[in-house]
């Protein structure tokens, strides 16, 4: 069978067979787990990138009024859809903090998601490697040992990127240690689910709070927010490359959603998690079409073709929700498919 | 560092009764003491760092989130020089292959009890004696794959066998960890010595295991089957199926369809041939055994029985660690092999047999008491340590429930150096080797050194505040081993 040229970012047709050994089952437990691993570890350098950012923009807000600073901080609530705090005697700021930080009964808490990443690897710890069991460990251990609390006083910023470098450490070593099989291809598709649902969501609440909120025509702090969405997106940097630091609403939205060549943007994201899918059912069956498969297939065939006129300002929440529920359809899928049978 | 160090009248492993090293010991003596406490204080953290982040621990669970504890680590090598193992080894072959005969044999023609070496009524009344299990054959006519024999040293040194574990024998995994430790912190101590390698287990395991498969697998599916992530002897499960590259799981992975066992995959179910368990033959499947488990597979044991899948160890293995057959393993040496015993027992008295009984009764405070049927130092009576209360609450127990209960005189355990905060101290010792019978029995060389850090304590058990130790096995003497 002829295979076209690579173009880069198509999806080949056809998957290599794997030469040599044959690869070996996977069991239903083992996949569950790798994806959910990885969606943690992923979901905790969001939360760590998202304080930080908002910690360090609120100095900027801060002068505005205490209105406007709660406000700020009640975002990161609505982003990471938890309840927030029990009323403390607490500035709220701080209430916050600590519960995103280090709060037990916060699903969405850093804490939290480093435990239950770290459960679900002990569940498979014999089937990833050590390197990256090891990192995660650390990892762990870096928001649970005694020293946690005493760095986090001192500097809230260290802790924040510790995990932030713990977790790329460990998205580096996954994809050198592991054989780039099925139990690393659950690994793709779940960090890339986690990073797509976080940036539709970012990009939502920051569209709404400009349009609706006290923000709603005053340049300066519009471009405070923006800036703080591009960076809780971990895109600053490339996107002042691409516009020559040029704040436009809509070239932020086209970045962070249309760029295909980088690697946080959705549209890349996208196409991540259906080459993904695709490796993953050519290995269990070749010669269906996976439910979850035909979701991501779509999706990434609309955010080839989509035109930046579907981003303008009216339209872009409906287009994000309309990201965002293909998401969570594809993540039932998959569950459906290759974790409960 | 050994200035204040005492030999308290027992056996001293790193000491002769003249107050110097024993020749074996004396490089490691030398070094140690030349290290200094500040420097093995620091090595001790690297080793405890080391353990923390691999995340080799286990979990005490005071409050939702838990508390991980490392394995007391102790940094002192214990050192066997290779006549010693050599004695050892041949005792332990000879053991673990007299043990397969009587399993073999109570589970069919039971020759053992028919010409009154046993009494049948010990047998009967062992609860882990699986009625399930008589008339099966089972391939090779193997039962007892793994074996973790206890030994402990007398007095006067000599090697004695405390027990055999040969159902789940668990502390393997800690033997290689705390090797590959050693090897970091002390790399030059280690390199002096010759040292015998433990690393090819995983893979004597694995032959082992695939040697003992169903007839109709050409290349045996193996996994091995833990009862999950809370079990305390998880992360052994989890290293053995990593160092071997076969499938962990646990019940619910598996299921059983016509007679098979498949385990659930992402591409649907795959059969599995064997099941190396590490769940209790009580758990192993709620249709046979315990109704209530959740941590078997349904259906399982009547695969095992039709043949179609191998369990490891067989079910029904308990009826040979059962403390009160503990002490007749000599009397099946003699009975199956026709050889005389290498390693002696711990002589025992057996609470179901009158005149034992009334002796144990009138010496309560000489005595350990033990029930057949607990380990890790649970339900057990140390007489010398004890109250004249317990002992009387204790002696009521044997008398309600004889068959349950065995006694021995107190042996004082030999004793090494451990690092105690500081300085080094004496502190109680005794040996865990494991031994594979597959094709041919091997003997890991070393095994776990398990030690009772609570001063005077005789109890090495993790569970009553026990640590470990690496254990070197020294190769033969080069000029010794090639005749000259």
């Amino acid at each position: 069978m002829s295979v076209m040229p690579d173009k880069s970012l198509r999806v080949p047709v056809v998957l290599e067979l794997p030469v040599g050994a044959s690869a070996r089952p996977v069991l239903a437990r083992d996949a569950d787990a790798t994806y959910w691993m990885s969606r943690y570890v992923e979901r905790a350098e969001h939360v760590a990138r998202l304080l930080m950012v908002n910690g360090d923009a609120s100095l900027d807000v801060a002068d505005l009024g205490s209105d406007i600073l709660e406000s700020h901080w009640k975002s990161v609530l609505k982003i990471m859809a938890v309840d927030g705090p029990a009323a403390s005697e607490m500035p709220l700021p701080e209430s916050i903090i600590q519960y995103m930080a280090f709060d037990y009964e916060n699903p969405n808490s850093l804490i939290r998601c480093l435990t239950r990443a770290r459960e679900n690897a002990r569940g498979i710890r014999e089937v990833i490697s050590t390197e990256m069991w090891e990192q995660l460990n650390m990892l762990y251990w870096s928001i649970r040992g005694d020293e946690a609390a005493a760095i986090f006083r001192e500097s809230p910023e260290q802790l924040y990127q510790q995990i932030i470098t713990g977790s790329m450490l460990f998205q580096g070593l996954t994809d050198q240690t592991l054989v780039h099989g099925q139990r690393w291809f659950f690994a793709q598709l779940g960090k890339y689910f986690e990073r797509i649902i976080f940036t539709t969501r970012i990009l939502k609440n920051k569209f709404e709070m400009l349009r609706d909120g006290e923000y709603a025509n005053d340049a300066p702090l519009a471009n405070i927010q923006w800036l703080a969405a591009l960076r809780t997106c971990g895109s600053e940097e490339s996107y002042r490359r691409t516009y020559l630091g040029d704040l436009d609403a809509i070239n932020i939205a086209q970045f962070l959603i249309l760029e295909q060549r980088f690697p946080r943007s959705i549209r890349y994201c996208v196409r991540q998690a259906h080459r993904s899918i695709a490796a993953i059912r050519a290995a269990v069956r070749s010669h269906t079409v996976d439910p979850t498969e035909r979701i991501l297939g779509r999706l990434d065939a609309q955010l080839e073709y989509a035109s930046p006129a579907d981003l303008m300002n009216s339209d872009l929440p409906k287009y994000l929700t309309g990201i965002f529920d293909n998401i969570a359809a594809a993540a039932i899928a998959v569950q459906r498919s290759f974790f409960l049978h | 560092m050994f200035e204040e160090y005492i030999v308290n009248g027992v056996y001293d492993e790193m000491f002769g009764v003249t107050g110097t090293p024993r020749s074996h010991y004396a490089s490691v003596a030398s070094r140690l003491t030349e290290l200094g406490p500040d420097a093995l204080a620091r090595r001790r953290r690297m080793a405890d760092i080391a353990f923390r982040n691999q995340g080799i621990t286990f979990t005490v669970y005071s409050d939702q989130v838990g508390v991980e504890k490392i394995f007391p680590f102790d940094i002192v090598p214990r050192i066997i020089p290779a006549d010693e193992w050599s004695h050892i080894e041949k005792g332990l072959m000879q053991r673990i292959t007299a043990l397969n005969h009587f399993c073999h044999d109570i589970y069919h023609q039971q020759r053992i009890l028919k010409e009154g070496i046993i009494e049948p009524e010990l047998i009967y009344g062992a609860k882990m004696f699986r009625r399930e299990m008589l008339g099966v054959d089972v391939p090779k006519n193997i039962y007892i794959h793994i074996c973790g024999t206890d030994l402990i040293r007398d007095s006067d040194g000599r090697y004695l066998v405390l027990e055999d574990n040969g159902r789940t024998p668990s502390g393997v995994s800690y033997v290689m960890e705390n090797r590959a430790v050693m090897r970091r912190i002390f790399p030059q101590l280690f390199g002096s010595y010759r040292v015998r390698g433990i690393e090819d287990y995983p893979y004597n395991l694995l032959q082992t295991l695939r040697h003992c498969a169903p007839a109709h697998a050409d290349d045996p599916t193996i996994a091995i089957l833990t009862p999950g992530v809370y079990n305390s002897a998880y992360f052994e499960h989890s290293f053995l199926a990593r160092q071997m590259g076969v499938a962990l799981v646990e019940g619910r992975d598996l299921v059983v369809d016509n007679s098979f066992v498949y385990m659930r995959t992402t591409s649907g179910l795959r059969r599995v041939d064997v099941v190396y368990r590490r769940v209790d033959d009580d758990f192993l499947d709620p249709l046979c055994f315990k109704p209530d488990s959740v941590l078997g597979v349904a259906g399982l044991m009547n695969a095992y029985r039709t043949g179609n899948v191998t369990l490891a160890n067989a079910a029904g293995t308990g009826v040979a660690d059962d403390k009160a057959i503990y002490p007749f393993v000599p009397d099946m040496i003699k009975f199956y092999l026709s050889e005389e015993p290498i390693l002696p027992n711990v002589p025992t008295y057996i609470c179901a047999r009158d005149s034992d009984r009334s002796y144990v009764l009138d010496n309560l405070d000489k005595l350990v008491v033990k029930s057949t049927n607990e380990s890790g130092g649970y339900g057990m009576l140390m007489g010398h340590q004890s109250s004249t209360k317990e002992r009387a609450a204790f002696a009521d127990k044997i008398k309600s429930d004889p068959r349950n209960f065995i006694a021995q005189p107190i042996v004082q355990l030999s004793q090494h150096p451990s690092m105690i905060d500081n300085c080094f101290e004496g502190r109680r010792i005794d040996l865990r080797p494991y031994i594979l019978f597959g094709e041919k029995p091997i003997v890991m060389p070393g095994g776990l050194t398990r030690v009772a850090l609570r001063k005077g304590s005789l109890v090495v058990n993790s569970s009553q505040g026990g640590g470990s130790k690496d254990t070197w096995v020294l190769e033969e003497d080069e000029v010794e081993a090639s005749g000259l």
